[in-house]
């Protein structure tokens, strides 16, 4: 695509005629009280759009497909996060799509080089423990946020493209098998099991359960590689073994759950719409009464509502956009995460880290849509790119630039020193 | 690369199980969405019609009505405000609201409706017809299971709001024929399918059982017989149709007629039995009692006076109707009654019609017709005078009620017409007190069914 410059452009007018569209929507049934309202939504979606189609030709990549799809799922979140309540530019989601934008580039250009990447193993590592430490001495009591007073900081959801990273940068280790009694272990899996119990006491503690099934897709998914590799083939038996233990546990997590947890887990929404089961009614409600093609922008009313930018966001789009918009919204995120079945990573790390990415972002949409519209119990996570709150972004975004990084991978080798005993032992040789 | 496509599987697979919960997500939401409508407090209602097109319940609120116009059927198909929760209109409030999810909630000139089954004029008939008296009258076409007349006294007209609830009399916001009341002699139908099940036709009808008026019983208790001055010797047609007590008692004691065999054919009847759990019978989503009694030795008082119908025994006189539609099919097995006939959505389409169910046998083939014969017999010997120009299979009874002070007067049966196939229960309250009879009610109900 870099090399025609006229499917670039092409794609680049796509998007702006996209967000044209939507912005046209807006001003034609949006409610809004003053039209400037409006124009400056156009101007700052617009601006952005160009900003960035322009700024993405100074990078030389394979594929710039995700680029796109990044863009144009981030500037139609400010579209609808704009248009809650009354058409005005959400400048605090603006901002932090822009942190994205930013967090994608530096998680592309980090993680292009698997060599590279694998040198830095250690660092994700420390950068889980301090996150971990962060959590447990920066925080209120029992809590996953940092109140700073200007803004609020989510250090666990930082955790989750290190742990991404250490569970693809470990597959290599399992080559490298030590006999402990009479068992052959590899020292990386039993740290990274170390790291994921540890994750999962922390988020009990804290009392905040809605990212454990995030976190543990994401470990899934690498342990899934690990166990595979180097056989080439899917060990039946022990991915069998593997499923049948994660649902025990899940049986037994789920009858010795705290009794909040208990409470959502059998809440009946309908019988306490004014109590626990407040926001799912109200969700499924503005859902009903948005239909297909929505109320208008900002015509909806679950604005009122708790949390309507981020843990029932996919009701209050519904609402206002309709189901049809909502579901287009859903499946560009689906696409750009299946974008690797396009254009296959080139590297058995940038495969793996993908695929972590890819289980870690649909099970947190899984996690958000289904749990407002009731059909799991209902836990307070985000729709990446969707949902307003900062950290959730960032990580996101960076996220996305290490998919994207899978899309465009460099493979120089890294120089030598020039003092080096042993070049490292080609892992990236097939 | 084979690595590389593995991670391509596990991708695709996340992505698929994604999409496979996004699909369940939108057809929950394309099925349940005018349950989410009803709960948020913005509806459109339509209207409730009868079998001739007459409007029961005007959803928009609009449309004036004569005072009193809906009172007989007032209690049983109810409205939207919230009072009554076992009517047609409270069960079924979600087919009855103009809203889809392609179309939204159309405010004007929507079509949802529900056409029930219920003939207003016939209603309105049989609600005159009981004058200043109390009670219910069900009755329904046992071939089909519509049910035409379901009236309950005293009533209300739900136009008018609920001013002065606390002043209503008991029971007016509740349709009787959905709940419990005891059956009295009426009960003798179910004490005589189980001894038909246990015996068979042959022995019980070779026994014969002596009536002085009074019978004193193997617990040294009396069971006394309406006739005071007794029956004497008869067989069970003769039995049935004087409904002499002390008969019964000595059958229930009767050393061929088990107390298991009872039970037994009471609970295939739908009964519960001592403490057993209760199933409640569903009626497009209206719930009816089901019939419950204590039978606890054969020689007991309490059993023998249960099995006659009085005491602790209890069953809905919807029940009692639908036991005469297994008698009146020859069959055995009841056919299940239903108000709704078929509903519209908003757009006028059919969304669900009426199809005609049956259960399973509460007793055999062989019992059902054994008591029809016997009922038929007992409506030409005793009832062709007072139920005139009709074929009909008839049992009566007297139901004591508040510990003896008042009576109710029971009348169970169907018409033998293959055109008109009418199984009914009429009851009226505290018949002393009142100028009507079951007799003359039935009358009404089939002169204006036939009508």
């Amino acid at each position: 695509m870099y090399k025609n410059g006229l499917t670039y452009v092409g794609a680049s007018l796509f998007i702006i005629a996209a967000h044209g569209a939507m912005l046209l929507n807006v001003l034609v049934n949006g409610a809004y009280s003053d039209i400037k309202d409006v124009f400056i939504l156009i101007g700052a979606v617009l601006g952005l759009d160009i900003v960035y189609f322009i700024s993405m030709l100074f990078y030389k990549q394979m594929s710039f497909a995700i680029d796109f799809l990044l863009i144009f799922i981030l500037n139609m979140s400010v579209v609808f996060q704009s248009c809650f309540g009354g058409v005005h530019l959400s400048l605090k989601h603006y901002l932090t799509c822009i942190a994205a934008l930013v967090a994608c580039r530096a998680g592309h250009l980090l993680c292009r080089s698997h060599k590279w990447i694998q040198e830095q193993k250690k660092y994700f590592y420390i950068g889980i423990g301090i996150l971990i430490l962060c959590i447990l001495t920066l925080t209120g009591s029992r809590s996953m946020w940092i109140d700073l007073g200007f803004m609020t900081i989510q250090p666990s959801e930082f955790i989750k493209p290190l742990l991404v990273l250490a569970c693809s940068t470990s597959v290599i280790e399992q080559q490298r098998k030590h006999r402990i009694l009479c068992f052959n272990v590899v020292y990386e899996n039993l740290i990274l099991f170390g790291i994921i119990v540890l994750i999962c006491g922390l988020q009990w503690w804290c009392r905040d359960l809605g990212s454990l099934p995030t976190f543990v897709a994401i470990y899934a998914c690498g342990l899934l590689f690990r166990i595979c590799y180097p056989k080439a083939k899917f060990s039946k038996k022990t991915v069998v073994f593997g499923i049948i233990a994660l649902l025990i546990i899940a049986v037994i997590a789920a009858k010795f759950a705290p009794g909040y947890v208990q409470e959502r887990l059998h809440a009946d929404i309908w019988s306490d719409k004014t109590g626990t089961g407040y926001q799912q009614s109200k969700a499924l409600i503005a859902i009903a009464e948005g239909g297909w093609f929505g109320k208008g922008p900002g015509h909806g009313s679950l604005y009122k509502v708790f949390a309507y930018e981020s843990d029932i966001v996919f009701s209050t789009i519904s609402e206002e956009w309709g189901l049809l918009y909502a579901l287009m919204m859903i499946f560009s995120i689906l696409l750009m995460l299946a974008m690797p079945l396009i254009n296959p990573a080139r590297s058995y790390f940038h495969s793996s880290m993908a695929a972590c990415i890819c289980a870690a972002f649909t099970v947190q949409m899984a996690l958000n849509i289904f749990g407002s519209c009731n059909l799991i119990p209902f836990t307070g996570v985000t729709i990446p790119f969707i949902s307003q709150g900062g950290s959730s972004m960032v990580t996101s975004g960076f996220m996305i630039g290490m998919l994207s990084a899978a899309q465009s991978p460099v493979f120089k080798k890294t120089k030598p020193k020039k003092s080096a005993d042993t070049p490292k032992a080609g892992g990236g040789k097939k | 690369m084979k690595s590389i496509r593995r991670g391509q599987k596990i991708i695709t697979l996340f992505i698929l199980l994604f999409i496979a919960g996004m699909c369940v997500l939108v057809w929950k939401i394309r099925r349940e969405s005018s349950f989410y409508i009803m709960n948020s407090g913005t509806q459109a209602l339509g209207n409730v019609y009868d079998r001739n097109g007459d409007v029961l319940f005007n959803g928009s609120g609009t449309m004036k009505f004569e005072d009193d116009y809906l009172i007989d059927v007032g209690n049983i198909i109810g409205d939207d405000k919230g009072q009554m929760t076992n009517t047609l209109v409270a069960c079924n409030i979600e087919k009855l609201n103009n809203y889809s999810f392609d179309s939204g909630l159309v405010t004007e000139g929507g079509k949802a409706a529900i056409y029930s089954t219920l003939d207003h004029y016939a209603n309105r008939a049989v609600y005159d017809a009981y004058g200043n008296s109390k009670g219910c009258t069900v009755a329904y076409d046992y071939k089909t299971g519509e049910i035409l007349v379901c009236t309950s006294l005293p009533s209300l007209d739900v136009t008018k709001g609920y001013e002065g609830i606390a002043d209503f009399e008991t029971g007016t916001l509740i349709s009787k024929t959905l709940y419990g009341t005891v059956p009295g002699s009426t009960q003798k139908v179910s004490t005589l399918a189980a001894a038909l099940e246990v015996m068979g036709a042959d022995t019980l009808f070779s026994k014969s059982f002596s009536c002085s008026g009074s019978y004193i019983n193997r617990s040294g208790d009396a069971i006394n017989c309406h006739k005071s001055s007794g029956h004497g010797k008869q067989n069970i047609q003769e039995a049935f149709e004087n409904s002499c007590n002390p008969f019964f008692a000595q059958l229930v004691e009767d050393d061929d007629l088990p107390l298991d065999g009872i039970k037994n054919t009471y609970r295939n009847m739908g009964y519960a039995v001592n403490n057993d759990k209760k199933i409640k019978i569903d009626i497009d989503g209206i719930t009816c009692e089901t019939a419950s009694t204590t039978l606890e030795n054969s020689y007991d008082f309490n059993t023998q006076w249960g099995c006659i119908g009085q005491g602790s025994t209890l069953v809905s006189p919807m029940q009692l109707m639908m036991w005469q539609s297994a008698i009146a099919n020859g069959t055995g097995k009841m056919t299940m009654p239903c108000l709704i006939d078929h509903v519209t959505d908003v757009h006028g389409k059919i969304t669900d019609r009426m199809t005609t169910c049956y259960s399973d046998n509460i007793f055999s083939a062989n019992t059902a017709e054994t008591i029809r014969q016997i009922m038929l017999t007992n409506g030409s010997d005793r009832y062709s005078g007072s139920i005139s120009g009709y074929t009909v299979g008839v049992k009566s009874g007297t139901a004591q009620v508040d510990n003896g002070k008042k009576d109710n007067s029971l009348l169970v049966g169907f018409v033998d017409d293959s055109r008109h196939p009418i199984a009914f229960c009429i009851l009226i309250e505290d018949k002393a007190s009142s100028s009507v009879t079951t007799e003359k009610i039935a009358n009404v109900l089939l002169d204006a069914l036939y009508a």
